[in-house]
């Protein structure tokens, strides 16, 4: 555990965005807990109601979501490790202001967020934006 | 019943009389300042009042017992004020917003009623706040690139308008500032130098002492606001002056400012390096007016160079989808010319306000936006990175006027091109046009699918109110007027910007409550003119100033307002909460002075107090293009609209 708090610190600490597509492991806590507290502690403040936002949080595979574990230490490190990382204006939740329970809900919820974005064809204010730029010919 | 007046003086005009004695001796030497007033400008006001008792028909108004003249009767044939509103009429001012005060009450009453039949122009524009009325000037200046006129209530109003002014100053938004003052009247309303309280933020003020000195001032005020480093202008006009009789006082003629470019070697020397050039680019940024991009579009064709553009940023920059504008075919540019922007070889960069600092921060306030070394970038003139060639050196800058410089340059280049060159030009013009389009389109491309994110989900994503909004506007000639930083700014990679007023930008100091003045001020160039005006209305904002909508119906605005509304002053609410974080005491009430519920604010039913037809609040995204579709409709027909958005924080 304090080998995956390191380099998490460590990533942070790069500012290093894990590119790659992790495998998500089950969820195992309470997603309605998990609704109340992202509202609660303003996740929602740059994620968006729906996880999308800011940064996006849908469905992104992100190795920070892979399971309760990494996102926890991903949220404590910050906190509780080096508080004043150089920072992304992520909050920090220390242990103390949001419960190993509440994180493990939370995740819960992040990972039920659903997938919302319809082919853009089937959009007709995207389609009509595409099909008038290339129609259109500029008009002084 | 009967009713005792109160005694009256023996003379009773011996009161004012004195006043007046006084303000022409406090005048001596006015014949001087008259006629050079941009150096009395710089130094406090020269006159300074003694406070004398208010006079018998001033306690009288006070006490309510004002006797009015009998109706027949003009004490005053042709009053001062008549004469600073036709000198308003001659410099083309149109519009003079204001909220009314006794103080320049001679002024009011001679747009309301000057000439025959009374006049319209300039129209008094009903403001129910002295900072939503500079706003209006803001967004109007903007808009047209040249100045319309408020009016302030003496100490009062200065104090009311303070932050907008020094918004418009940070942008260098020229408009005329018109201060009435009335030693006579309550005491705490008047000051000796009232033009002082913001000094440091105005490019010039002036507090005339005669009639003559009073249009002369008005004149220069106009050329000051407009002359780089353009920016607010004011004068203090005293009431007397307002309502003396100006018996035969012949009006002077309004001389324009005279702007100056480069000089002619200059130009040459420009004309030839853009020549020999087998690659030139132009960096463009924010032009004065829109002759300003006229030229610079002009100088593009005639050279054939490829362009960047700010207008996505702001207003008055190069046509977005111009076939020049964009990174062009080659990115090897050989010389690089900036035309109010930053650029590798040579830069022709207007002053702007912050080289007036040491003149006019009497009071050595050092506001951190207006020192000397910082230099504020017009308004929202961020390149998008499709607009951006990358980043180069800095070269030369010549700090003078690229607008008034450009068609010297054009001069030189038209006596120099070969039919040869004009052949290689219009090839490259072709190569250019191709790439720059699909640049374009590839861009729209990757942006809708980043816009389509959330689209179904409710609170109803930023990025489709935008979305949604571009095709029921893109054939109207429209005007984003409202900063677009809080709601995601998604027009500027969806909507297409190729007019001086496309997009007005931010507002200028990041002050709160901008946003619905300066559209209504947009809303006003925009009436006459086909136009239509397009508010995304972050909530927090619109509770500064709210009685702007209130002057959009009264006025009959074309004026569609869009609610962004994430019931919060959420941009706070985010620091708040890092910080709660950051001193690990939990992020649970962050929300605590930041959010805007219990109860949530009824946007719909605020605009109908104010008359203005609304619906909402709108949760389900999927009833959004319908009304859009309403409020267009409404606007287009000649009424303001406000729909109600309930939106995603960001
Ligand atoms: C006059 C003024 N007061 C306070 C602030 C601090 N401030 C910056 S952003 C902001 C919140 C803006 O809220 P809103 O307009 O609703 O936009 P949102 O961030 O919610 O999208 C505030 C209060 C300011 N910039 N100006
Ligand atoms: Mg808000």
């Amino acid at each position: 555990m304090k080998i995956l708090v390191i380099s998490v610190t460590g990533l942070l600490i790069g500012f290093t965005a894990p590119a790659a597509t992790a495998q998500q492991e089950p969820v195992i806590s309470d997603a309605n807990a998990g609704a109340q507290l992202y509202y609660d502690h303003g996740c929602y403040a740059c994620h968006g109601y729906s996880g999308y936002g800011r940064v996006d949080l849908n469905n992104t595979g992100s190795p920070w979501l892979v399971n309760e574990e990494i996102f926890r230490a991903f949220l404590r490190a910050r906190a509780d490790v080096a508080p004043v990382l150089p920072s992304t204006s992520m909050p920090n939740y220390p242990a103390n202001a949001l419960s190993d329970e509440g994180v493990n809900d939370i995740f819960a919820y992040i990972r039920s967020l659903p997938n919302n974005q319809p082919d853009s064809a089937d959009i007709p204010a995207l389609r009509t934006i595409l099909e008038s730029a290339e129609q259109r010919e500029y008009k002084p | 019943m009967s009713s005792k007046k109160p005694e009256q003086p023996k003379d009773p005009s011996a009161t004012t009389v004195d006043r007046r004695g006084f303000l022409k001796g406090a005048a001596t030497g006015a014949a001087a300042l008259a006629v050079t007033p941009v150096a009395r400008a710089q130094e406090p006001s020269a006159y300074r009042a003694s406070f004398t008792a208010p006079s018998y028909q001033q306690m009288q108004r006070d006490a309510g017992l004002v006797e009015l003249p009998a109706p027949d009767s003009r004490g005053v044939v042709r009053p001062g004020s008549d004469l600073m509103v036709q000198a308003l009429k001659e410099m083309g001012i149109e519009f003079v917003a204001s909220n009314n005060g006794s103080s320049f009450e001679g002024i009011q009453e001679s747009i309301a009623n000057y000439g025959s039949p009374p006049n319209h122009m300039p129209e008094f524009i009903t403001a129910l706040h002295e900072e939503s009325s500079v706003d209006m000037a803001n967004g109007y200046a903007k808009a047209e690139g040249r100045p319309m006129a408020v009016m302030l209530h003496g100490t009062l109003g200065i104090q009311h308008a303070s932050m907008s002014i020094f918004q418009a100053y940070n942008t260098g938004t020229p408009m005329l500032l018109i201060v009435g003052r009335d030693v006579g009247f309550i005491q705490a309303h008047t000051a000796d130098d009232m033009a002082a309280m913001c000094r440091s933020f105005t490019k010039w003020d002036a507090q005339p002492t005669t009639l003559s000195e009073c249009i002369d001032t008005l004149h220069e005020a106009y050329r000051q606001a407009v002359t780089p480093p353009t920016g607010p202008a004011m004068v203090v006009i005293d009431i007397e002056l307002q309502k003396e009789e100006a018996q035969d006082f012949d009006l002077p003629r309004f001389r324009p400012a005279v702007i100056e470019g480069v000089d002619t070697a200059t130009a040459k020397d420009i004309a030839e390096k853009l020549l020999n050039a087998s690659n030139p680019r132009l960096e463009t940024g924010m032009f004065r007016t829109p002759k300003g991009i006229g030229a610079a579009v002009e100088l593009a064709e005639l050279i054939g160079a490829s362009t960047s553009t700010t207008s996505t940023g702001g207003p008055m920059g190069f046509p977005q989808r111009h076939p020049l504008c964009g990174p062009g075919a080659e990115s090897n540019y050989d010389y690089v010319l900036g035309l109010e922007a930053d650029a590798s070889d040579l830069s022709l960069k207007r002053p702007i306000v912050n080289s007036l600092t040491a003149q006019r921060d009497v009071m050595g306030i050092g506001f951190g936006s207006l020192r000397e070394d910082y230099a504020p970038a017009p308004p929202g003139s961020e390149p998008t990175p499709l607009d951006r060639s990358p980043r180069q050196p800095q070269g030369t800058v010549l700090k003078v006027d690229a607008q008034a410089s450009i068609p010297l340059i054009i001069g030189e280049l038209s006596r120099l091109i070969t039919p040869a060159k004009q052949r290689e030009i219009e090839q490259r013009k072709a190569r250019h046009a191709r790439t720059n389009r699909e640049t374009f389109l590839t861009a729209l491309r990757v942006a809708v699918e980043e816009k389509k994110k959330g689209w179904d989900l409710s609170p109803v994503s930023t990025a489709r109110i935008y979305a949604e909004l571009w095709p029921l506007i893109m054939n109207e000639d429209w005007c984003l007027a409202s900063p677009s930083n809080f709601s995601g700014a998604h027009h500027r990679e969806l909507w297409e910007h190729n007019k001086p007023y496309s997009f007005l930008g931010t507002q200028g100091a990041g002050g709160m409550g901008y946003g619905p003045g300066a559209c209504v001020g947009a809303a006003l160039a925009a009436r006459s003119r086909g136009r239509f005006v397009v508010n995304v209305q972050p909530d927090g904002d619109l509770n500064y100033s709210p009685g702007a909508l209130w002057t959009a119906v009264h006025h009959e605005l074309p004026m569609l307002t869009v609610m962004h509304n994430n019931r919060a002053w959420h941009q706070e609410y985010m620091f708040l909460q890092y910080l709660a974080g950051v001193r690990g005491r939990g992020t649970d009430r962050g929300h605590i002075g930041c959010v805007l519920r219990d109860p949530f604010i009824d946007y719909s039913k605020m605009a109908q107090a104010y008359g203005m037809d609304s619906e909402g609040p709108i949760e389900n995204p999927a009833l959004l293009t319908a009304a859009l579709d309403r409020g267009v409709r409404s606007v287009k027909n000649g009424k303001p609209y406000l729909i109600d958005v309930v939106t995603q924080p960001r």
